[in-house]
């Protein structure tokens, strides 16, 4: 027996209540349905993002661009595929083990080729996976409603389910979170349980980063091996950036990875001509040669510290908010000492 | 070789080793010096939870297992609490201990209204933040002292302000309107029968007494669930039962000058008597020094005892409210005496209604306290509205009514043994709070503390204790 029953339905006031008011009543406790928050066993969502863009710039789609680059990769590969078959036939022909031989090497080139294709694949779909946990997490945060956020954790942890060192605090995380938990509350508990031991030790690579590159740099002899120090530095920094927060990066990392980077070693090069401009404005004495190279290993030491903080804004499945934004505050008084570690 | 008796060959060593010891000595008197000292007010009127609040949030601090959004507990510097003796030896000691047990206990139950003024002291024992104080001090305490008392005692702060006129004529403008005309109607009676600048008779001025206070209970109980009853100790008089100084009652104001002896006189005096040596004695040792404040409100009440209640409570808040000194505490107001720097309003028992509105809720709270909350951040303190629940009593569970989606809760609502699901009603988002066509629109249930709580050892579940906790302390646990 419900009190509405008991009771009898309250008359409605119009205009007072939304319009899908409901009295209070008393339901049989028979099998209510899951918790507003509990993990729900949720399908892997199929297909990708590509539908929802497909009829988006159709009509004018440019296919010049992609039409000629296309056709000469295309070009390309029928060109090698000639040559191989040419190759192997020739070699058959001079004698039979020379042709295995030559065989064996295509077959490893096409295998390898393909595995650094299947990985660069993968990279992206995580890179991609992140950065729809992102957007979804800024709808969450936008709608600011309740209920959702709990798969949204779920899809968290399963995305991290095979990284051994952030189990523990993905279970301390679940523990955490009850029914009673907003979007919002939810999302900052991941924020701060999950992603901020992440953070921490992200920032300490970038630290470590960029303390090399400003060490190495003034360290070094010649304009050309700053430049390689900067790019072999940086990528290894955003492989192991990358790496922390799950997007597993392939050898090239993804487009807007690498174009960050780009930037950046042009910047190198654009310090390099300064501080020879310096030098020479300075009579080109020692002292003067000193701390221009000192000051160049501590801008591309910053540098790299801005490539890593990038990563880290890229590669995070929650945006930074205000508070936990990495700053380079940190990095810089790292940086001044790097003179005294030098000299 | 001890450093008790030199070895006057390496005299420099021995000063080193001198040195050493004073500058520990001295490290550790600036850390007792550096110990924090919080006193946490728990306001509420009656029945808003105080207690209850009291007990989960020793409890939690304790066991450390339910506070993800305190800065101290995520950053991983918390590293545990212990109970202390007060230093202040003349309130008796809050019953931590018994009010647990009470709520842990098969079958659980809430603990019984608090009648008289108890406290507790807790030291909080963690790592700093800020490398510099880690270098000063590497484990900093904060000791937090936290009261309890009745609800109704707080009601006797806006007397303080209040002379026995201004009191009597506030007092009978009340008593016009319903529904405490009707229920004061026989004491309303009993001042008709007299005449206040005639000479006080003892048998009547006990007579008048008694009346008023029957009348105070009868608001206390009736339907309305009013607040605004004074004097607070004529309902829970803790260690002044039968004591002369609660024999007195509101007046009218006569039309000639009282003349000494006369029932005015004598009530006057006798409430001038109350007001120094019994509200301003407890608000001096036990209010005036206060750092951080949480006023709790059970919103959720008043709205089941209807318009009449509400707005009796918020007449009630502001008042007693306006009694605390708010505002940034600068140096010498620490010296005097704090000042409270932040104030929490919390609506409680959110746990009574299911979680998609706790956000109504929070902004029902915003609404009814707006006035003192402006008042409160006009003084320059940091004011905030949460809706909490010191111990979580249901789940929130989606159930499926007449091809609609309702988010409800389960829990064993208050005199049941078995749990079941309801849909507790909701929360309007306006300002139109009772529709005039609809006789009781609200009837939100009392829940049983679910079975087994605790058992855990991570705390008393709970609905944002520990945000609570962390703004009225998380800045002093940096």
């Amino acid at each position: 027996m419900s009190d509405r029953d008991r009771q009898g339905a309250p008359r409605q006031a119009p205009g007072w209540q939304p319009s899908n008011w409901q009295a209070p009543l008393e339901l049989e406790p028979v099998r209510p349905g899951p918790g507003a928050n509990e993990a729900t066993p949720q399908t892997e969502p199929t297909g990708d993002d590509a539908g929802k863009f497909a009829n988006l710039s159709l009509s004018h789609w440019n296919w010049t661009v992609p039409g000629f680059i296309g056709g000469v990769l295309a070009l390309i590969l029928v060109a090698l595929a000639f040559d191989a078959s040419d190759l192997l036939s020739r070699a058959f022909a001079s004698s039979y083990a020379f042709g295995a031989a030559v065989a064996g090497l295509v077959a490893l080139v096409v295998i390898a080729a393909l595995k650094l294709a299947v990985d660069e694949v993968i990279s992206v779909r995580r890179l991609r996976r992140i950065d729809a946990l992102r957007d979804e997490a800024n709808q969450l945060l936008a709608a600011d409603g309740h209920g959702a956020a709990g798969a949204f954790a779920t899809t968290v942890s399963r995305f991290y389910r095979d990284r051994t060192d952030i189990a523990p605090t993905i279970e301390t995380l679940n523990a955490s979170i009850n029914d009673a938990h907003n979007d919002r509350e939810i999302i900052t508990l991941i924020d701060r349980q999950v992603l901020a031991p992440i953070d921490q030790s992200a920032y300490n690579s970038v630290l470590r980063a960029s303390r090399d590159t400003a060490i190495a740099t003034a360290l070094s002899p010649s304009a050309a091996l700053d430049v390689v120090i900067v790019l072999w530095r940086n990528l290894k920094l955003v492989r192991e950036v990358a790496t922390l927060y799950g997007a597993k990066p392939g050898r090239f990392g993804s487009w807007r990875l690498m174009r960050r980077m780009l930037g950046n070693l042009a910047v190198a090069g654009v310090a390099e001509g300064l501080s020879h401009v310096a030098v020479d404005a300075l009579g080109g004495s020692i002292a003067a040669a000193i701390s221009t190279k000192l000051g160049q290993g501590m801008v591309n030491g910053l540098l790299t510290a801005r490539v890593g903080v990038a990563t880290m804004v890229l590669c995070r499945p929650v945006a930074f908010t205000a508070e936990n934004r990495p700053g380079l505050r940190r990095i810089r008084t790292e940086l001044l000492n790097v003179p005294k570690e030098v000299l | 070789m001890s450093t008790k008796f030199p070895d006057w060959n390496n005299l420099a060593g021995f000063g080193e080793k001198v040195l050493d010891q004073a500058l520990g000595h001295v490290g550790t008197l600036a850390g007792r010096m550096l110990e924090g000292n919080v006193r946490l007010g728990v306001t509420g009127l009656r029945r808003a939870g105080k207690t209850v609040f009291v007990t989960s949030l020793i409890d939690n601090l304790i066991r450390g297992g339910r506070l993800p959004f305190m800065d101290v507990v995520a950053g991983n510097r918390f590293l545990a609490a212990r109970l202390r003796s007060s230093p202040d030896r003349s309130a008796p000691r809050f019953a931590y201990e018994k009010y647990l047990a009470n709520l842990t206990a098969a079958p659980p139950h809430w603990p019984a209204a608090t009648s008289g003024v108890a406290q507790l002291r807790m030291a909080l024992r963690y790592v700093p933040g800020s490398s510099m104080r880690r270098s000063i001090q590497p484990i900093s305490t904060l000791n937090v002292d936290v009261i309890d008392y009745p609800g109704e005692w707080l009601m006797d702060l806006p007397m303080l302000n209040q002379s026995f006129a201004d009191w009597s004529a506030l007092t009978l403008e009340l008593l016009e309107h319903e529904p405490r005309r009707q229920i004061g109607a026989r004491w309303l009676h009993w001042l008709s029968t007299i005449a206040p600048d005639k000479r006080a008779d003892e048998t009547a001025t006990k007579e008048g007494a008694s009346l008023y206070t029957d009348y105070l209970h009868a608001c206390r109980r009736s339907q309305a669930n009013l607040s605004l009853v004074q004097p607070g100790r004529f309902l829970e008089p803790g260690e002044l039962a039968g004591s002369p100084v609660l024999t007195f009652c509101p007046l009218p104001l006569p039309e000639a000058t009282a003349r000494p002896g006369s029932l005015w006189e004598v009530m006057s005096e006798r409430f001038d008597d109350y007001k120094h040596n019994v509200v301003r004695k407890f608000f001096v040792e036990h209010f005036s020094r206060l750092d951080r404040q949480i006023v709790l409100v059970d919103v959720l009440g008043m709205l089941n005892a209807g318009p009449a209640a509400l707005h009796d409570m918020r007449m009630a808040l502001t008042a007693c409210l306006e009694a605390f000194r708010h505002g940034r505490g600068g140096w010498l107001s620490k010296l005097t005496g704090g000042q409270i720097d932040k104030v929490l309003f919390a609506a409680t028992k959110a746990d009574h209604i299911a979680a998609s509105q706790h956000g109504n809720l929070k902004n029902l709270l915003d609404m009814l306290v707006s006035e003192a909350r402006n008042a409160i951040r006009f003084e320059g303190a940091t004011v905030d509205t949460m809706a909490l629940a010191a111990v979580k009593c249901t789940e929130t569970v989606t159930t499926e009514h007449q091809g609609r989606k309702l988010a409800c809760i389960q829990g064993t609502p208050l005199g049941r043994q078995k749990p079941t699901v309801l849909f507790p009603g909701s929360i309007p988002d306006g300002p139109d709070l009772f529709p005039e066509d609809v006789a009781q629109p609200y009837r939100f249930m009392d829940f049983e503390p679910p079975a087994g709580v605790g058992r855990d050892g991570r705390g008393l579940p709970n609905i944002r204790l520990d945000q609570a906790l962390n703004f009225l302390l998380g800045d002093r646990l940096v």
